[in-house]
């Protein structure tokens, strides 16, 4: 703020002052004005600013949200896509109960998920079939799916969706039922995988008996596996889904603690070292 | 407090987080994982849909921001400086808000990096704000007058 001086002279000091002061004052006078304007301004750009933000944050919101929401398609057109494209990751590869891959393939990994869970969704369409079109087409790598409750907030839910896949792997179609699950998994927390929805699921698995399904969901050995997947996991220390036990088949397992689970290259690593091994 | 030590703060500030989001973005396109105390909360979110905004990794668009903000502040400062700095800030804070909000109701899991640059936004908004409306106005060039 500039300051301005005043000389004095003696013989008009009266009338000098007095000028001097309405100078001063006029002057005050108009830095108020100024800095009343400017603030009026920058509190209107503050406005401005943080409105165009909340709509921003509103639309990004609104856009992500909207990604989320998958659930079993209506139309089936878009049915037949999910069927297709699991077909094509899966299809022609042997499968037998919770396996996926040959039995006498080296290495086994285990991958504990949850089927409402998220993160296994991602890993399952990003990471997981650059792993199964590599590894488990070439005959060396097994993988065995289990379950491990996170995610799924009902225990009576978490069992019924997991035994309908164990059921399925009766049917040596398990790993149909899983992958086309995480194509078409709900939104988290929104109740969605209702008794319609598993059956939605199961009804679009290729060459699925249905009757018989529905009899071995009952199955109390899929029950036991249920209960021994979660053993499994408290023993290994294993927390949250996805997580991962990797070995020589046959041999002992260890954690394989990915660094991203929608890149294949921790997995890659690691199996290609026991491959190898 | 003083202009300076307000520049200086906001400085301070904007290195760590500059940090941070230069770390993650390594740890992106690296794809090593995060250092992480709070067991595979860092790779679930980093792994998750919401790590990129766009196809772009939300990580590098906070590398970005940072910069911005940095620039800004070494900048001469004028009226534009700190309104740009101020939005940038403000933007900052909200996107930070809103990938708080992805981590805690849709992935459930919190990642203690993005914790930070959240709360250093939080630290940071306000006081940029502050800055910008309480810095006095330029007025007119006075004039001069003597007798």
């Amino acid at each position: 703020m500039s300051r301005v001086k005043v000389q004095r002279e003696p013989e008009n000091l009266t009338r000098k002052q007095h000028r001097d002061h309405a100078r001063a004052r006029r002057k005050a006078l108009q830095e108020a004005e100024v800095a009343a304007a400017v603030r009026q301004t920058r509190l209107r750009l503050l406005g401005i600013v943080v409105t165009v933000v909340a709509v921003g944050i509103v639309v990004v919101l609104l856009a992500t949200g909207g990604n989320t929401k998958h659930g079993i398609p209506v139309s089936k057109a878009e049915q037949s896509s999910v069927v297709h494209e699991v077909s094509n990751e899966v299809g022609g590869i042997p499968q037998r109960a919770n396996v996926l891959g040959e039995p006498t393939a080296p290495v086994t990994l285990q991958y504990f998920g949850d089927l409402e869970c998220p993160v296994c969704r991602a890993f399952t369409l990003s990471a997981l079939p650059s792993i199964i079109g590599r590894w488990v087409r070439g005959g060396e790598l097994k993988i065995e799916y289990r379950s491990l409750e996170t995610a799924t907030r009902e225990p009576e839910v978490f069992k019924a969706q997991q035994l309908a896949a164990l059921a399925a792997g009766k049917q040596d179609r398990m790993w149909n039922f899983i992958e086309t699950f995480y194509h078409e998994q709900g939104e988290e927390d929104s109740g969605y995988a209702t008794e319609s929805y598993i059956q939605g699921i199961a009804s679009q698995v290729p060459g699925l008996d249905l009757t018989q399904w529905t009899s071995d969901r009952g199955d109390a050995a899929l029950s036991s596996q249920l209960l021994s997947d979660g053993q499994a996991a408290s023993a290994a220390n294993l927390n949250g889904t996805p997580a991962f036990l990797i070995g020589r088949s046959g041999g002992t397992t260890s954690k394989l603690e990915p660094s991203s689970f929608t890149e294949p290259g921790s997995f890659n690593e690691a199996i290609a070292k026991l491959a190898k091994s | 407090m003083s202009a300076r030590s307000l520049r200086i703060t906001l400085t301070v500030l904007t290195v760590a987080g500059l940090g941070i989001a230069g770390y993650l973005t390594y740890v992106h396109y690296a794809e090593v994982q995060p250092v992480c105390t709070a067991g595979d909360s860092c790779i679930k979110v980093q792994s998750s849909v919401y790590s990129k905004l766009a196809g772009v990794p939300v990580a590098l668009i906070g590398l970005l921001g940072y910069v911005s903000i940095l620039g800004l502040l070494l900048a001469r400062e004028n009226e534009n400086t700190r309104f740009a700095m101020m939005a940038l800030t403000l933007v900052g804070f909200a996107f930070s808000g809103y990938l708080t909000y992805r981590e805690l109701f849709s992935i459930h899991a919190i990642c203690e990096w993005c914790a930070t640059s959240a709360a250093i936004l939080t630290v940071m908004a306000p006081l940029s704000v502050w800055r910008y409306l309480r810095h006095a106005p330029t007025l007119p060039t006075p004039r001069l007058y003597s007798t």
